[in-house]
């Protein structure tokens, strides 16, 4: 308790302390109020004239977008300067009947052939939205011409607030090649920029999408430079301050050189009709790099930086195709891998003793195999066969019995040594899908809600590789680390960056991603089996043969719905004994594996080999 | 009048101190206006309009309070105090990967910003505290427990990262120290340290004999305070160590760490970033002369060369179009605002209402000062708003919060 003196004492310290705070605030306000004079009164004069006359703006400079060049160093995408004619707040009257006078004469504004430059809806959409944004410009035309920009520049004394602004657009002067590799740029849209993956973004980049644009997109963007400007009255640049600090310049982003070579490119996309729903891989199987990617039907990835009208109309086309041009089917596509999985069960085969080079099945073919109550077809009659010939004929019967005898575990594994299963391969382009190797379990599950049970009669059909799903890209990679014998790589598009300088800052590094090896008499034998199919004058694949080089291969005709053509598969790889290139071709409902697609494997082999076509 | 059912005393109001704080607003509301004009705008949708909304929900929020028992506030200490340093707690372990998501906590209507109420907590709890145990620095044990309250809130702020808001906290504390029973020399000791720091972190010759003038002080008020020697010789220590580890330190600094530091302090430097706002307010509010260019004529502010013109720079805004006069009179309304709110603390001799006023003091004159100072480029830009004339509920609400936490002091003061 206090006493009363005590209480008076604390009573006084406490005002005494009050006065100190009061006096501390009348301190800190006076420096203020000293600045304020000091800015506003001594100074007054250079500050007016600086807010009446120059006038200082931050303008963001946009890095140059890396371009991507084929493994020879052709350019597969560029830059090209696309000029915007722009309303910027800042410069705009701030009266509304000024507003409306530049309004009115934009909108009188007319090319050489008379025809009007904006349309008053879009014109006013424009007019609205600048009361939202200040600070960056709102597009009122994109990708102008250069006689739209002459007419505007023309005007400009009259149009304040309207400006040219050149920005950089995406140029894919091949068109349609290799548009599923490529990908394409286009404006960041609002549901992207919620997304955490995006937060280093903002509003109005461009940014890629699909295929090498999106998946190296940081890569290529580089990063944005920001100069502090200087503008005149009606909002010209008078002069960068970059004395002081005020320019911070552009780091464009890296070039790559992609794994692609245009020549092969040219004629795998020249090998299939764009008619056709179709995909084709060739891949190097030394190092994974993929030398050539079609799917068709193509896309021409220009039309995204085409002006918006033109644009959405170019989208509506290729979104609404019901044949579905967006979809890279070498890599999203799944399909029954067909006879060519007879390579897999083969090799399971093999590799465990069951089968060997000499082994006869009791049952010949005669054009099916009974199995229980079913009749199981081949497609011919094929006699007794070793496993070499059955290969070389795709006689179904013979892997009836074979793959009743080696059992799906088996052939699984030795499947999934090259690829095959439902992990994926990390191709750097997004969109990959996982295949399927189905085994009772899986099968079960994935086939629950329809009822369906795993069948020992089911071996029939997946030891002729119908059942599985695999991708184009999966084939291809398959056949060519079989004949390789060395591990399978992971198929890639990226073989180096480079920066604007031209060296080299980042290289890919092969990785082996499979074990993708076997016993040297299995692949003997293989090796013997796929040079059979294409150079013995029986084989289902002869339509593929080169004369002097050892191409090898295998045939393929998935059978997809009833009554319908079969989807024609070819898998090559060439030279057998060395192997340089492996291509996998698929031509969806195109009918035999033999007739349509081993053809336009040859074309892509011959155009690789640097041969010419003899007529 | 009939007394009230809670409170058997008549009505006491400050209706000065009350018609300073509508006035300000009002002001506030007017300046927003100005600076986010747009002439097509439907009237709910603009931003004076929602200010107007806030305001009148801290009067609510004001109104309510004054009808609080003081012993409820201390008894609330603890409980909103451990809150406060939950709900901090939880923005910073579910911080996102969205901007400035560590401050935030969302909640769909409105953003709760849990530092602007950890003030708030604090002010309370730290007054509840030192009300009760005095400090004096012949006794070091009796900081322990107040210092060990505010690190901990202080620490979950900075970790934000909010230097500007962790700073309010030590100036409450500070300021809860000065009147919790330490004098004036005492509080120079507590600071001198960070004298010591900025008077020797450059080779200014000037700067170098301050801070040997400043050592000496430092003995002298050791000497004249009689504390300990163990004491004395930590804080002298402590002052040249400061001294000597400011410019070691800086010299160990990479070349662009020094220069973030540099630009922090001096915003000028980096005319791209922070330099190009404070540039811009310089010329707008100079430009606004003695008398100003008149309500709605700001040729800078409107043009929106500022990007926060309504909320960070709002006093740009009122320097461009009322000029000096206009500056001059809003601080004056300021100082009546603290010359009234302080004066609380003569209605009641509970130290707990003296802290919990003056710490509110406070929390508005640093406001107050870094704000303007960082408009005038006196200061860096650290993004503390300005009371009532920044746009934004959340800190319009906490300052309403603070008026009728001084509102319903006076009310229930006993003399």
């Amino acid at each position: 308790m206090y006493n009363d003196s005590s209480e008076n004492e604390a009573r006084v310290r406490r005002n005494w302390n009050v006065l100190v705070f009061l006096a501390g605030t009348v301190i800190l306000f006076g420096v203020i109020l000293f600045k304020l004079f000091s800015l506003q009164y001594i100074h007054y004069e250079e500050n007016f004239q600086r807010s009446e006359n120059n006038r200082l703006r931050r303008i963001e400079l946009i890095a140059d977008r890396g371009y991507i060049y084929d493994r020879n160093g052709s350019v597969l995408v560029r830059n090209r300067p696309s000029y915007q004619i722009a309303l910027q707040a800042l410069e705009m009257p701030r009266k509304k009947s000024d507003r409306d006078s530049v309004f009115k004469k934009l909108l009188n504004i007319r090319d050489a052939s008379g025809v009007r430059l904006f349309d008053s809806l879009s014109l006013d959409t424009a007019f609205q939205r600048i009361r939202w944004v200040r600070t960056r410009p709102v597009r009122i035309l994109e990708d102008a011409s250069m006689e739209q920009v002459a007419v505007i520049e023309e005007h400009s004394t009259e149009l304040p607030g309207v400006s040219v602004i050149i920005e950089s657009r995406r140029e894919y002067p091949y068109g349609t090649l290799a548009s599923h590799v490529l990908g394409y740029t286009s404006e960041i849209s609002e549901d992207q920029l919620r997304l955490p993956e995006y937060a280093s973004y903002s509003q109005g980049d461009r940014i890629g999408q699909k295929g090498l644009e999106q998946e190296y997109d940081k890569e290529f963007r580089g990063k944005n430079g920001l100069k502090l400007v200087e503008v005149n009255a009606s909002g010209r640049e008078v002069r960068t301050l970059s004395d002081v600090g005020g320019l911070i310049e552009p780091v464009p982003g890296l070039h790559m050189i992609s794994t692609i070579d245009l020549k092969l490119q040219k004629a795998a996309e020249a090998a299939i009709p764009d008619t056709a729903k179709a995909a084709l891989v060739a891949v190097d199987p030394r190092n994974g790099e993929i030398l050539a990617m079609v799917s068709s039907p193509r896309l021409d990835p220009n039309i995204f930086s085409l002006k918006r009208r033109e644009r959405n109309k170019g989208w509506a086309h290729v979104a609404l195709d019901s044949m579905r041009p967006l979809t890279n089917r070498a890599i999203s596509g799944i399909y029954p891998p067909a006879s060519i999985f007879k390579l897999v069960t083969a090799g399971a085969g093999l590799e465990s003793g069951i089968i060997s080079e000499t082994k006869y099945y009791p049952k010949s073919c005669t054009g099916g195999y009974q199995y229980g109550t079913r009749y199981q077809k081949c497609w011919g009659v094929h006699g007794n066969l070793n496993v070499v010939h059955a290969l070389r004929l795709s006689c179904d019967v013979y892997f009836y019995q074979a793959g009743l005898e080696i059992d799906m575990a088996r052939i699984n594994e030795f499947g999934r040594r090259y690829g095959y299963g439902e992990k994926l391969l990390g191709v750097d382009i997004p969109g990959e899908r996982a295949g399927w190797l189905p085994d009772s379990a899986s099968f079960n599950q994935r086939n629950k809600r329809l009822g369906w049970r795993w069948a020992r009669g089911l071996i029939l059909n997946l030891s002729i590789g119908q059942g599985q799903m695999v991708t184009p890209l999966q084939q291809a990679v398959f056949i060519g680390s079989l004949a390789m014998n060395k591990g399978v790589y992971r198929p890639h598009f990226m073989k180096e960056l480079r920066n604007a300088q031209g060296s080299v800052v980042r290289r890919y590094e092969p990785e082996i991603i499979r074990s993708g090896t076997m016993k040297p008499e299995t692949h003997r034998v293989l090796l013997n089996a796929m040079d059979s199919v294409v150079n013995h004058p029986g084989g289902t694949g002869k339509r593929a043969a080169i004369p002097g080089i050892r191409v090898g291969g295998k045939t393929g005709s998935g059978e997809w719905k009833k009554g319908q053509k079969t989807h024609a598969w070819f898998a090559a790889v060439a030279p057998l004994e060395d192997p340089q290139i492996a291509v996998a071709v698929i031509i969806e409902a195109g009918g035999g594996g033999g007739s349509v697609a081993a053809p336009i494997a040859r074309k892509v082999l011959m155009a690789f080999f640097g041969k010419e076509e003899e007529e | 009048m009939r007394p009230s059912r809670f409170l058997d005393k008549p009505l006491k109001f400050d209706w000065f101190f009350i018609g300073v704080t509508l006035t300000l607003m009002t002001i506030g509301v007017f300046l927003v206006y100005s600076a986010t004009f747009n002439e097509e705008m439907v009237f709910y949708d603009t931003h004076w309009f929602r200010q107007i909304i806030y305001f009148l929900t801290g009067v609510a929020i004001a109104v309510g309070l004054v009808f609080v028992k003081i012993d409820w506030l201390k008894r609330a200490a603890v409980p909103s105090y451990v809150i406060a340093l939950l709900l901090l707690l939880f923005v910073l372990v579910f911080a996102g990967d969205v901007k400035g998501a560590g401050r935030w906590i969302d909640l769909k209507v409105i953003k709760l910003q849990p530092s602007e109420f950890a003030k708030i907590a604090y002010l309370i709890t730290i007054s509840y505290w030192l009300s009760k145990h005095p400090v004096s620095l012949h006794d070091l044990k009796s900081f322990a427990v107040p210092l060990g309250l505010f690190i901990v809130p202080f620490g979950l702020v900075l970790k934000q990262p909010d230097l500007s808001t962790a700073l309010v906290f030590t100036a409450v504390t500070l300021v809860g120290f000065f009147f919790a029973g330490l004098t004036f020399t005492d509080m120079f000791l507590l600071v001198s340290p960070v004298l010591s720091v900025l008077f020797s972190h450059s080779q200014s010759m000037v700067l170098q004999v301050l801070w040997g003038a400043l050592i000496c002080l430092v003995v002298l008020s050791v000497i004249r305070r009689r504390l300990s020697k163990k004491f004395s010789g930590v804080i002298i220590a402590t002052n040249i160590l400061a001294g000597y580890a400011s410019s070691m330190v800086w010299n160990m600094l990479e070349p662009h760490q020094q220069k973030r530091v540099n630009t922090f302090l001096d915003p000028m430097s980096d005319p791209l970033g922070d330099g190009y706002q404070v540039l811009q307010s310089l010329t707008a509010i100079g430009s606004g002369g003695i008398g100003g260019k008149g309500f709605g004529n700001g040729s800078q502010t409107n043009l929106s060369f500022l990007p926060e013109e309504h909320t960070d720079f709002i006093f740009s805004v009122l320097g461009e179009q009322f000029g000096f006069v206009g500056c001059a009179a809003v601080l004056g309304l300021f100082a009546l605002f603290l010359w009234r709110a302080s004066s609380i603390c003569k209605t009641n001799d509970d130290a707990f209402v003296t802290i919990v006023t003056m710490g509110a003091c406070t929390i508005f004159l640093f406001h107050i000062t870094v704000n303007i100072a960082m408009t005038i480029g006196l200061m860096p830009v650290t993004g503390l708003p300005l009371p009532f004339l920044s746009y934004g509920g959340s800190f319009a609400l906490v300052c309403m919060f603070l008026v009728g936490l001084l509102m319903c002091l006076r009310y229930q003061g006993n003399k």
